[in-house]
């Protein structure tokens, strides 16, 4: 099995299915290092796919559906930043109410718009451009692996190293480190750390909106609850990429591949569906408890 | 999430400003939404008292309510998050029915004891798991208990529609469990079972564990203050877990009354919200088991309204998820009670 | 001569605790000058200084600059008008370099988006040269020493142009060396037109390095004098004021067995340069009250944590009855009988939003269950009413704890912790902050307590209490222990306030303390392993 044949697709599969994972975790790892455990983030994914789509659908223009479902997350993470930071609530009865609000708020939509809480699908919906260079195609292996997939998989690539860079390289980043850090640090010298965790906390409604685009961009289609879990994978994810852009990549990819690798599992083997589906839970707490083992054990 | 609870005006007040927030959304939402508002605000907000039927049965979606915001409100009290609630609700109920129906010839009492021991024993190991990870290796139990939850949801699934499911029945459901075990209705047509009376009287009991006896008390003060608790020689650790335990007993509890009192059989998702909808019970009540009652009396009611309305007018159920969501936006806001506050002094 | 810097008529009340930090405080310092703020715990120096820094807002009074009324409502505003603040607990970021640590909301740009790294650092490396401190800009603060921390802090507040720089209790926490190289760079900032004022109660540092000094005491000021004409007993009297004369009669005299024992007990962490506790040993016996005493920082807050049980000790070992006690939980040393009453009333002392009934049976609760396994409320109320009667406490047993009166609060600890006493009790700092009354009432508590033969150990920077209250006088300096003498006629304040103040030490081992760095050097290297 360890020809080109089936191993090459696996890892082009992973690559595809670990975007949306990715993406939510960049986000998250901004609020995480401003210091708050965000577990808004799969709410934001849910809202970032059903606008992304509708609106897609209703101008006609990819562009426009992104763009503005983007904002519509943005626009829900800042009513949870807001009410967390400004009116001092609890972040996590916060982040649960984010969740809520997006599963009641896009079931009541998809019932208003269109007349069913079901899956919404959008036939005439151009398809999201791929990015195919044949020249670099060429190249064994790696030309199959890393071409071929959607434009938003690249975007995604590119967010990893803005990301890398806004945190590292700017002002905006050193600071946000300063306050998850030590936001007493921060006020000594006369800075708010709420500002920059709310600022945080958009751009994780900016990823998020993208990840829940290329979820329903890809298909074409809305289907209930199709974040089904990846923000909450992503936080886990977070944490075993080491909170670093990069370490991130490398975590959502294992993720992926797991993943893709439970898909082909089904495939020759009688597994029955529903273990796949909480396949990824599973190694997520998995992974969770062994990383807490290995801290407590180094801190020791 | 620290008040002073003393002060039950700031509480009460700040309560009544979150609820009204919460209801003039809701408005909002219907009189953009619906083509006839003033027919769907009556149905919403009457619908549910206007017969029997909806009534009772509007009583009998309260008693999972309560016994998942129990859960809740003992894991709050003892600072500890559980977001399980809805896969341990779902495996309690599974556990319950799998034990049930082996056991047709049983007698009643025997049967529904040990039936509801099982689905009680389930809620606890699978919640307790996360306390114990947290004890042992400061896992956060937040995300272990959500993650744990969210794999034996499929899991359940697969057993209720693989192994136990009913052949003779196209719906993705078990097999009914036997008749002398359902739970005796008390106001038909309704659903309502005799059920509530014994939980009505759990909730007391919890009222006085949490209140009189003296793990409920160490438990209360690990949550209050956890320095402290552990000066005062209170084992910090061991109140990890233990209200976890507690908390995972109460859903599993809350699965297997809903499989014993309505639906006689596992229907796949049968459950679902009833785990969310318990952490916003326990946050109304304040974490008080008494106050839980009530509350869920209220989110019942919420719900009773949103599916009246939907059958009598033009707008969806999950109208009340949104209700709701703002009801957990701000219940926890400092700001609110702040402001009650420096009102009240002002005056 | 003019005043580079007047605060006038400062007062300050906490509202949370009724306490007047600041009763009309006058500070006036000049131009390029050291001047010390001295006092005891409590004596207000922080409080005045936090309003000089933006930190906290006076009720009342004026703060001029080089002649002119200024509005310091913020730490930023302070820093604009040229005020530099180096708190005794530093502000840094762990994980940033010295040089990022520095820059943190100034930061050096390079083109509109980008932050200057290599800037900062040339920047930094700048302010480090101009004023030799003994530091490499790009080194991360999880690397540098406790000391070197302290120089991050200064040059935070130099690079952002302070030309006033306050240091509160800068040496706290610094080896002798580093207070040394401290004050070398003091006198160098002076050289460069700065002014400073050092909050301090180490009168001999106070000599070394100030110009003026302004003593204050219980919220006020006290005197303000020229250095070279008071010495060090002199300004130790201002500071202590005259001594409240408690005359106890201790009674008994006599059964001495050791109950609680301490044996070279150590505690070492990481990246401090010598260890926070240093080979304590002493005994504590029936019918003894053991009084130990040192100035904050010198370990006092971290011994009442190890005989707690609350802190881990790294080696050494702790007795009590000859059972070896080393390391034990605190619940296993509750059920030893330990009673405890500790400095931190309101966090560790107390459950603030609990009853005072409840917050009544912390330690005994499991006494209170009736035949059925539920609380006996009668007996709670019998209980609390008690002891609410015998303890004089003024308050009700159903309020929550956080709404009493802070002196009424340690009642409640006081009341609840002798209940259980079975021979051996811990008071630490128990009348911090009390009116006398309050503090007579938890005096005659404690002899008590002696009297029934107890053994009674008595953590407190109160002098004045340790000499009317202990049978022997522990004396603790840097984590050891400086002296340690029997209460007499020729034990006094002054005697105390020597071994305190670090001008003597009974057990000095080595006068080399270069080589006894290098030790804990290397230690803290094999740690880091």
């Amino acid at each position: 099995m360890s020809n080109g044949e089936f191993s090459i697709p696996l890892i082009h599969n992973s690559i595809s299915i670990m975007t949306p994972f990715l993406l939510a975790a960049i986000g998250g790892l901004m609020t995480e290092l401003g210091g708050m455990l965000n577990i808004a983030l799969e709410g934001l994914i849910l809202i970032g796919a059903f606008f992304s789509v509708i609106f897609a659908a209703a101008t006609g223009s990819l562009f426009l559906g992104i763009l503005l479902g983007i904002l519509m997350t943005i626009f829900i993470s800042w009513i949870f930043g807001a009410i967390t930071l400004y009116l001092k609530a609890n972040v996590f009865i916060t982040g649960l109410a984010t969740n809520l609000l997006a599963g009641g708020l896009t079931a009541v939509l998809s019932f208003h718009l269109f007349g069913t809480k079901g899956v919404l699908m959008f036939n005439d919906l151009p398809s999201l451009p791929s990015l195919n260079v044949p020249a670099l195609h060429g190249i064994p292996v790696l030309g199959d692996i890393l071409f071929g997939h959607n434009i938003l998989v690249y975007m995604s690539w590119l967010i990893v190293v803005v990301a890398w860079i806004v945190i590292y390289r700017t002002p905006f980043g050193f600071r946000l480190r300063g306050t998850g850090s030590n936001p007493n640090a921060m006020s000594a010298l006369g800075l708010k750390p709420q500002n920059y965790q709310m600022i945080g906390i958009l751009i994780s409604g900016f990823t998020c909106g993208l990840a829940g685009a290329v979820l329903t961009l890809n298909l074409g289609a809305y289907v209930p609850n199709i974040s089904s879990g990846r923000g909450w994978i992503a936080l886990v994810v977070i944490y075993l990429g080491g909170k670093t852009p990069f370490g991130i990549l490398g975590a959502a990819f294992v993720f992926g591949l797991a993943e893709s690798l439970s898909n082909y599992a089904q495939g020759f083997m009688d597994i029955p569906a529903d273990f796949i589906l909480a396949f990824p839970y599973i190694i997520t707490v998995a992974a969770m408890v062994i990383m807490s083992v290995i801290q407590t054990r180094r801190e020791d | 999430m620290k008040v002073n609870r003393s002060d039950w005006f700031v509480t009460a007040s700040a309560l009544l400003i979150t609820l009204g927030a919460a209801f003039a959304v809701m408005l909002v939402m219907i009189f953009i939404m619906s083509e006839t508002p003033g027919e769907t605000i009556y149905y919403f907000f009457a619908g549910p008292l206007t017969n029997k039927y909806y009534l009772g049965n509007m009583f009998n979606s309260a008693i999972p309510l309560i016994l998942t915001g129990l859960g809740i409100a003992f894991a709050f009290r003892s600072s500890m998050f559980n977001l399980g609630g809805e896969g341990q609700v779902y495996a309690g109920g599974l556990a319950a029915t799998a034990v049930a129906l082996p056991l047709p010839a049983a007698g009643a009492f025997f049967g529904i004891t040990i039936s509801l021991l099982a689905a009680v024993v389930t809620g606890a190991v699978i919640a307790g798991l996360s306390g114990f990870f947290k004890m042992k290796w400061r896992t956060d139990e937040l995300i272990s208990s959500f993650l744990i939850s969210n794999a034996l949801i499929y899991i359940v699934d697969n057993f209720i529609t693989g192994p136990l499911d009913d052949p003779e029945n196209n719906l993705l459901v078990t097999s009914k469990i036997a008749e002398q075990y359902w739970f005796k209705k008390i106001f038909l047509p309704s659903n309502l079972d005799i059920s509530i009376f014994f939980i009505a009287i759990i909730a007391v009991l919890a009222f006085y564990y949490l209140f009189k006896t003296h793990q409920g008390y160490e438990m209360r003060m690990c949550g209050l203050n956890p320095e402290f608790a552990r000066y005062g020689g209170i084992n910090v650790g061991k109140y990890m877990i233990l209200p976890m335990l507690w908390s995972g007993a109460f859903h599993g509890l809350a699965g297997a009354v809903a499989v014993f009192g309505t639906s006689h059989a596992c229907y796949k998702g049968f459950s679902g919200g009833m785990g969310w909808n318990g952490i916003a019970v326990a946050l109304i009540a304040r974490n008080n088991p008494i106050a839980v009652i009530p509350a869920a009396l209220f989110f019942a009611y919420l719900e009773a309204g949103a599916k009246s309305a939907m059958i009598n007018a033009d707008v969806t159920i999950e109208i009340a998820s949104i209700v709701q969501s703002v009801v957990f936006f701000l219940i926890t806001a400092q700001a609110i009670y702040n402001f009650v506050k420096f009102r009240r002094k002002a005056v | 001569m003019e005043s580079y810097l007047s605060m006038r008529n400062i007062s300050k009340t906490f509202s949370s605790t009724g306490l007047k930090a600041n009763d009309n405080v006058n500070l006036e310092v000049r131009k390029g000058e050291i001047h010390a703020l001295v006092g005891e715990n409590g004596a207000g120096k922080t409080t005045l200084m936090n309003i000089l820094y933006g930190i906290e807002q006076p009720d009342t009074g004026t703060i001029m600059l080089s002649g002119k009324e200024i509005m310091i409502t913020n730490p930023l505003a302070a820093n604009k008008a040229g005020i530099g603040m180096v708190h005794q607990h530093f502000k840094l970021v762990n994980e940033f370099t010295v040089a990022q640590n520095v820059v943190l909301g100034t930061e050096p740009m390079k083109g509109a988006f980008f932050f200057d790294n290599r800037k900062a650092e040339a920047d930094v490396a700048a302010v480090i040269e101009k004023n030799r401190f003994h530091i490499s800009p790009e080194m991360k603060i999880s690397e540098i020493s406790v000391g070197q921390m302290q120089q991050v802090e200064i040059i935070k507040m130099l690079y952002r142009k302070a030309e006033l720089l306050i240091l509160d209790e800068p040496t706290s926490v610094l080896t002798e060396q580093e207070i040394q190289r401290l004050f070398k760079t003091l006198r160098e900032l002076i050289k460069q037109g700065k002014t400073i004022i050092i909050i301090t109660h180490k009168l001999a540092e106070v000599k070394d390095i100030s110009d003026r000094i302004t003593v204050m005491r219980k919220g006020r000021v006290i005197s303000v004098k020229d250095t070279a004409d008071v010495d060090e007993s002199e300004i130790s009297r201002m500071m202590v004021g005259k001594s409240v004369v408690f005359d106890f009669d201790k009674g008994v005299d006599g059964c001495r067995d050791a109950v609680m024992s301490l044996e070279n007990v150590t505690i070492k962490k990481k990246r401090q340069g010598r260890p926070i506790l240093d080979g304590i040993s002493f005994e504590a016996s029936t019918c003894e009250i053991i009084g130990i005493t040192g100035v904050a920082g010198n370990g006092l807050t971290e011994l009442e944590d190890v005989i707690a049980g609350l802190e881990r000790i790294s080696s050494g070992r702790v007795y009590h009855n000859d059972q070896d006690i080393t390391n034990i939980t605190p619940k296993a040393l509750r059920d030893r009988g330990l009673a405890y009453v500790p400095t931190d009333r309101l966090k560790r002392g107390s459950s603030l939003e609990t009853s005072v009934k409840e917050n009544l049976i912390l330690t005994t609760h499991h006494d209170f269950m009736n035949s059925g396994g539920v609380f006996d409320e009668v007996k709670i109320n019998e209980h609390s009413k008690r002891l609410i009667s015998e303890y004089l406490i003024d308050g009700h047993a159903d309020v929550p704890i956080g709404t009493l009166s802070g002196g009424n609060i340690q009642k409640v600890i006081l009341a609840r912790e002798l209940e259980m006493v079975k021979d051996f009790v811990l008071f630490s700092e128990p009348t911090w902050g009390l009116d006398i009354a309050s503090s007579e009432f938890i005096y005659e508590k404690m002899l008590e307590m002696r009297a029934r033969g107890v053994a009674v150990i008595l953590i407190s920077s109160n002098i004045d209490e340790i000499l009317a209250l202990a049978d022997t006088v522990i004396v603790m300096y840097r984590g050891r222990i400086v002296a340690k003498k029997a209460s007499g006629p020729e034990l006094t304040r002054e005697v105390i306030g020597e071994y305190m103040l670090g001008l003597k030490d009974d057990y000095s081992t080595d006068d080399d303390c270069s080589s006894d760095n290098d030790h804990s050097k290397n230690d803290f290297k094999g740690e880091d392993n």
